[in-house]
């Protein structure tokens, strides 16, 4: 009895010697449902592949959830090696000082990976000049549209409306006809407005959205925001918009539109996949646009939406380098291939476009074109670079409650200069709060 | 007497060595926190912590001046009045009807206490689906017998509507168990007494089944008030996210917001610890004014 219990104590010790051996790489990210699924076969390959590192990818919850479970963690100083962090918590995560500058750690045999990103990409996530994350799951807004109610209403289906005012016709048609009960959804998001703020031209906030030095300053009272806010309330006075009425409500907007209640809707380019088997599942034919803009005005393209891969401090040299690889691993021209196939998130290096084109990819698959051609027209500038403001979730919020006091009429005017003193608030709070 | 009772432990120590259990958990998961929170209401913390810097009653200041918080303030006092209100009115009158000796009476109780049994995410959910103005069916009906389709959580009134009757509609099933043994345990002969001398059954109700209920209203106040104050995050957080524009934002859930989304860990406290002394304060007011009403008979 004694010899087998030496025995079994000896083989407790010995495995964890063994499997010692291993660097231990966790990786916290926001995917849950098909996506989690999708992540761990590429999580087992990379490990399959590098015999010496061992990757845990874990589910964390929302972008929100991740970032704070990362803070809390490293305040503990258990952090996970690799966060994934929402585009717009870029300029948090910088301030929490709990983050290296990625690029300073990637190896020189290695950084033509990073002179790969497509353009736009590269634009949003090198911040003064610098990679300070690998770019990781990229979408952007554009519009989607039920081919059959367009038949049914008279419209061109091979040709969706592209700007505020073609998206006026299109609705006074569908409601004329009845082709649908409701024209248009989106879910109430103020990544819309941010938007099509960039597609003017126009910035969100001050020292050039914030990329030149710390933002000070947020324009919500601005002339393209009016523009953005007018139309919008006439749309929703005129019964051509609907949403669920909850803000930022993804999944009610996608309800309307898949029950075919309305003709169009606006939504995240990561959705193609789905909404391919949606339209196919229920019965129409399902076309996709570039996100309308408004009247008028010269189209600037769109900001990088997504999140990036972050690398936290204070690990040893070792763990350090097998997370490095397996980022580049995870984020090289094959796996961005097989993510965006299977996800509809955009390939965001020049090389897998490369060898999607070789596939003839977007010929094939003609849906994730509209999307992939929006992304790649958009122009370089300091609009559709996107913003950097630190409490950029506070201000979706104040956004997104002046759209709807706006819908419950209060004079467009006021709503604009309450939501922009608000901003101003939260802004400032925050730089005080970070002693900058 | 005394050394009686002392006699079950050996030693002085023992009773203290077994509550330690007890004790500990209470320290670290319950007042540890609680002091923490009193202490961080005094600071603005950035990054949940990394960083923070003492500002005195500046938080409270903001929380007490800003017409936002006010509006807060105001919404959770309606929204808890009128769930506390209705859960209790509701599942007295139920449980009423439930005490009948009806066919199928074993059915009825079951089917008014299953919600109770669902999780208020789930119950959240199950509202959002129904009250979706164009693809629910709360909807679908109206627009069949009315043609009505109001957009229920767009509209101030609809969207507080909404929220209270998902909160009330979830916790009706805890009043009418409570209601439902309380009345099963009422003394006959009063009741049978006031029969006899012919009190119509709306004075038997109200002179003497509802006095001889107070205990049990008081106890369920208490706790429809903590329900409604601190239970009802994701009904909001489900259904509305605050709005329109702030209209269904209370107290809890603006916690959580300022707290989790919008990293203001400092002023988060601060109203945690608002919310705190509100609801002692509220409690303390129920047992003194209750002690006098409530009418411990039988």
């Amino acid at each position: 009895m004694k010899r087998v219990l030496v025995g079994l104590a000896l083989m407790a010790l010995a495995v964890p010697a063994f499997a010692a051996k291993k660097v231990q790489i966790t990786f916290w990210h926001a995917f849950g449902g098909g996506r989690t699924a999708f992540i761990q076969r590429m999580v087992e390959d990379f490990n399959y592949t590098h015999p010496g590192i061992e990757v845990k990818a874990e589910y964390k919850g929302s972008y929100r959830d991740t970032l704070n479970a990362a803070i809390l963690a490293a305040r503990q100083g258990a952090a996970p090696h690799i966060v994934q962090i929402f585009e717009v918590g870029s300029q948090l995560a910088l301030d929490s000082g709990i983050f290296v500058p990625i690029e300073d750690y990637v190896p020189a045999e290695l950084k033509f990976q990073l002179d790969d990103y497509i353009k736009p990409v590269a634009n949003y996530y090198r911040i003064k000049g610098k990679f300070n994350s690998i770019p990781w799951n990229s979408s952007n807004p554009i519009l989607y549209y039920n081919k059959d109610i367009f038949k049914k209403a008279g419209l061109d289906p091979e040709n969706p409306p592209k700007t505020f005012g073609e998206v006026m016709k299109a609705c006074e048609k569908i409601e004329a006809t009845k082709a649908a009960p409701k024209c248009i959804t989106w879910p109430l998001h103020s990544w819309f407005v941010e938007q099509w703020i960039a597609e003017q031209g126009a910035l969100l906030a001050n020292h050039e959205n914030g990329r030149a030095a710390r933002a000070t300053d947020v324009y919500i009272d601005s002339e393209a925001m009016r523009r953005i806010v007018e139309w919008w309330k006439a749309m929703y006075d005129k019964g051509y918009y609907v949403y669920s009425g909850k803000p930022e409500d993804w999944d009610g907007a996608n309800q309307i539109f898949v029950s075919q209640q309305a003709a169009m809707l606006i939504t995240s380019t990561s959705d193609v996949t789905f909404m391919q088997n949606a339209a196919f599942e229920n019965g129409f034919e399902l076309g996709t646009g570039f996100l309308p803009i408004p009247d008028g005005v010269e189209r600037n393209g769109t900001v990088v939406g997504g999140a990036s891969l972050w690398l936290t401090k204070g690990h040893p040299d070792e763990e350090m380098k097998a997370a490095l690889t397996f980022l580049l691993w995870f984020t090289n021209t094959e796996n961005m291939v097989r993510w965006h196939k299977g996800t509809g998130y955009f390939p965001v290096l020049n090389t897998s476009v490369k060898v999607l084109e070789w596939q003839h990819w977007f010929e094939r698959n003609p849906a994730y074109k509209a999307a992939f051609d929006q992304l790649l027209q958009s122009k370089a500038n300091r609009a559709t670079q996107g913003a950097l403001i630190g409490p950029f979730p506070e201000i979706r919020t104040i956004i997104e409650n002046m759209i709807q006091a706006v819908f419950q009429g209060k004079p467009i005017d006021q709503a604009l200069k309450e939501a922009d003193a608000q901003a101003d608030k939260a802004l400032r709070e925050y730089n005080a709060a970070v002693g900058k | 007497m005394e050394t009686e009772t002392h006699a079950a432990y050996k030693s002085r120590f023992l009773p203290w060595l077994l509550l330690l259990p007890t004790f500990v958990i209470l320290l670290v998961f319950l007042y540890y926190p609680t002091l923490e929170t009193f202490r961080l209401s005094f600071y603005r913390v950035a990054f949940l912590g990394l960083r923070k810097v003492y500002v005195g009653l500046a938080n409270y200041r903001e929380i007490f001046t800003n017409p936002e918080y006010l509006r807060i303030f105001w919404n959770t006092a309606v929204y808890s009045f009128l769930v506390v209100f209705f859960s209790m009115a509701v599942g007295l009158f139920l449980s009423v009807l439930a005490n009948q000796k009806v066919r199928g009476w074993r059915f009825y109780r079951l089917m008014l206490i299953w919600p109770y049994a669902l999780s208020p995410a789930v119950a959240g959910v199950i509202f959002l689906f129904l009250f979706n103005p164009q693809a629910g069916i709360v909807n679908y009906f109206l627009d069949v017998l009315f043609g009505l389709r109001p957009d229920w959580l767009t509209q101030p009134g609809l969207a507080m509507f909404v929220l209270v009757a998902a909160a009330v509609w979830k916790n009706v099933g805890y009043n009418v168990v409570f209601y439902l043994a309380a009345l099963q345990n009422l003394p006959g002969d009063v009741l049978e007494a006031a029969l006899i001398d012919g009190a119509t059954p709306w004075q038997r109700f109200w002179k003497v089944t509802f006095p001889l209920l107070s205990p049990m209203t008081f106890f369920l106040f208490v706790m429809n008030t903590i329900y409604a104050f601190f239970d009802t995050f994701p009904f909001v957080d489900l259904l509305t996210k605050g709005g329109p524009n702030g209209a269904t934002n209370i107290l809890i859930y603006n916690i959580y917001r300022d707290g989790f989304e919008f990293f203001k860990t400092g002023l988060a406290a601060a109203q945690s610890v608002v919310l705190f002394f509100g609801v002692v304060l509220l409690t303390l007011l129920q047992f003194r004014l209750g002690e006098r009403r409530v009418h411990y008979g039988g």
